[in-house]
């Protein structure tokens, strides 16, 4: 019997999406939240789990991995891995957008200085509203550019905009929402139809 | 030294190689059972040969050179549009079907995967009648030649090209809405194909069937009976006859298993007209062969014909038969090593000689030289005697004659 593996995002994505696999009755037995454990599987033994960094999930099911990936939505778009995307999961609610120094508003330019976690989105966005930039990619503090002079704007995940305030930044654009999303690669779809569509069910119902 | 290692994947060792051959020997080998003939094409073609054709190969993403004259060329990026050509400007070809298959390296370059510029497609092209029973052996080909590579479990998904287009016609889209669209659909993104064909002004039924395209995937039967909800005009109901009528003859090869419909299949290239179809092999996540009807391409060239093909990706082929463990390469090194003394040369190398002509591979050595191959049989030529190993068992023989004879029985046993 063969098994579908899922690929999920360490951190807050794993534990909501377990407790909500919980609900439609697939018990994940050996999952404590401190296990260091990489790979799980449910009681009947009919799914995998992998736990990997959320940003690596769209890889995992683009090349096949595993068959489906439970992920936020700002690491599909980056990636722009070629899976099916077929549920929002709503959970991780948050969105992108683009900010600057308070009191700044977004100028064009000849050329804008963009910081950002994310350059294949802020290319993306600034592309469409044709505007030349240059992007930094950052790993982390995004919202310290701006101030130190860095980059003219960021672009970034906020979820109330707290932080981005408290660093002397201010919202000026929305780029898109994001949550939590389900992907399947394409193969698998095609080869385990049956099995991944009853569990994309299974979530569904619980999600209605 | 700069090593000026090329990061591409393309089995330059002699193990990737031969697996590759037998690879491309089966493809080969099948085709040529359907009645299909090899043919090749040009490396250089006129960049204007694709840039005049929409929808085809994206400008981009092929490799352009200049020749002396100043022209522009391209590196050959798809091998259908100069086939199409071909046959197209040689009318008298026509009379009869012509079914063609290639194995030509195709050369395309994009930013996301600047290292593969190059890969390999063993495709074929059906020339002749529209007829669902072409359409349908075309498909059966491809089944039978991923039966050949022992794939456990392949799909082959099928829908028709004309099914989006006809919706599409119905409304009154700008080309960047069409695009973004046809990327919800390729990506049976239906959470945000809601709120996105909520913002565009179409009318309520297309609408609905627009949004029903990425659910219309799986069983035959069963989508059979789905899409019939959908079809809007008469013109889609020959679409959906169409597709019915060749599944009706794959299910008379026996082949259904292999089959799912699946309407958000579209084809980036643009000259498809009626059935496309995909090929996945488990854990591979892109199509390992692609292909449909294109009836229309050859009107480019002032000749309209009914035409149908596919083309495997062969280095994705080689990626899933490594990954499922199917590409061992069975055969030993050589078949015989012989051993011998100077004294013995003259017997020895003709020994070989005549070995050779049979068809064996043969290596001959000095017996002081040490040889690290493993063959399936060891001959020594020592002063006073012959010898024949196999499997750690000696048996002298004093001819040629003789060990022909020890070769036959040895082969006799096995089969």
């Amino acid at each position: 019997m063969s098994y579908i593996t899922l690929a999920l995002a360490k951190g807050r994505t794993a534990k909501s999406t377990i407790t909500l696999l919980e609900n439609t009755g697939i018990q994940f037995k050996d999952f404590h939240e401190d296990s260091r454990k990489l790979v799980f599987y449910d009681s009947d033994k009919t799914i995998k789990v992998v736990f990997v960094k959320a940003v690596d999930v769209p890889t995992y099911v683009e090349k096949g991995a595993a068959d489906i990936g439970i992920v936020g939505k700002d690491n599909i778009l980056e990636s722009q891995a070629d899976v099916y995307e077929m549920l929002d999961l709503k959970l991780g609610k948050c969105k992108f957008v683009v900010a600057g120094k308070i009191g700044s508003t977004l100028e064009k330019k000849q050329k804008l200085t963009i910081a950002s976690k994310y350059p294949t989105i802020a290319k993306k966005f600034f592309q469409k509203i044709n505007q030349p930039i240059e992007t930094v990619k950052l790993n982390g503090s995004v919202e310290l550019a701006p101030l130190i002079g860095l980059a003219d704007y960021i672009v970034d995940i906020v979820e109330t905009g707290n932080t981005i305030n408290e660093n002397g930044l201010t919202i000026l654009e929305e780029i898109e929402d994001i949550s939590t999303r389900l992907i399947v690669n394409k193969a698998s779809f095609a080869t385990k139809s049956d099995n991944i569509r009853q569990f994309i069910n299974r979530l569904k119902s619980v999600l209605e | 030294m700069q090593p000026y290692v090329i990061d591409a994947n393309n089995g330059s060792s002699v193990e990737d190689f031969q697996i590759r051959e037998n690879l491309i020997t089966t493809l080969k080998n099948r085709f040529t059972t359907y009645g299909y003939k090899q043919v090749r094409t040009s490396t250089f073609e006129y960049y204007d040969l694709y840039s005049t054709i929409s929808g085809t190969v994206n400008k981009d993403e092929m490799i352009k050179v200049i020749d002396s004259g100043g022209k522009v060329l391209v590196l050959r990026p798809d091998v259908t549009i100069p086939i199409t050509r071909m046959i197209a400007l040689n009318k008298q070809h026509l009379s009869d079907n012509l079914r063609l298959f290639y194995m030509l390296d195709v050369f395309r370059q994009s930013v996301e995967q600047a290292d593969e510029k190059e890969s390999t497609q063993a495709g074929i092209e059906y020339f002749g009648e529209n007829k669902p029973e072409v359409d349908s052996e075309v498909i059966m080909l491809a089944i039978h030649t991923l039966k050949d590579l022992d794939f456990s479990n392949f799909k082959i998904e099928m829908g028709h090209a004309g099914f989006f287009k006809e919706l599409i016609s119905q409304t009154t889209l700008s080309q960047a809405e069409i695009d973004q669209l046809q990327i919800l659909i390729q990506s049976k993104n239906i959470v945000e194909m809601e709120p996105f064909l909520t913002s565009l002004s179409i009318n309520e039924d297309v609408k609905k069937a627009i949004q029903m395209i990425p659910l219309l995937y799986g069983d035959p039967a069963h989508v059979i009976q789905q899409a019939k909800d959908i079809i809007l005009n008469d013109e889609m109901e020959v679409l959906l006859q169409n597709l019915i009528e060749v599944y009706e003859v794959i299910k008379d090869y026996g082949v259904e298993d292999s089959i799912v419909f699946n309407f958000g299949l579209i084809n980036n290239m643009n000259y498809y007209s009626g059935i496309i179809f995909q090929g996945f092999v488990a854990n591979v996540g892109k199509p390992v062969l692609m292909g449909g009807r294109y009836d229309n391409l050859g009107e480019q060239y002032g000749t309209g014909m009914p035409a149908i093909g596919f083309a495997f990706e062969v280095d994705l082929l080689l990626h899933a038969l490594n990954q499922q463990g199917l590409s061992d390469d069975q055969n030993p090194s050589v078949d015989m090593i012989i051993y011998y003394e100077k004294l013995k040369q003259r017997e020895a190398l003709s020994t070989a000689f005549r070995l050779r002509e049979a068809g064996y591979q043969v290596l001959t050595s000095l017996s002081d030289t040490n040889n690290t191959a493993s063959p399936t049989y060891i001959v020594s030529y020592e002063e006073n005697q012959n010898q024949f190993l196999l499997n750690g068992k000696k048996t002298e023989f004093s001819s040629y004659a003789d060990l022909y004879e020890l070769l036959r029985d040895e082969k006799g046993e096995v089969t």
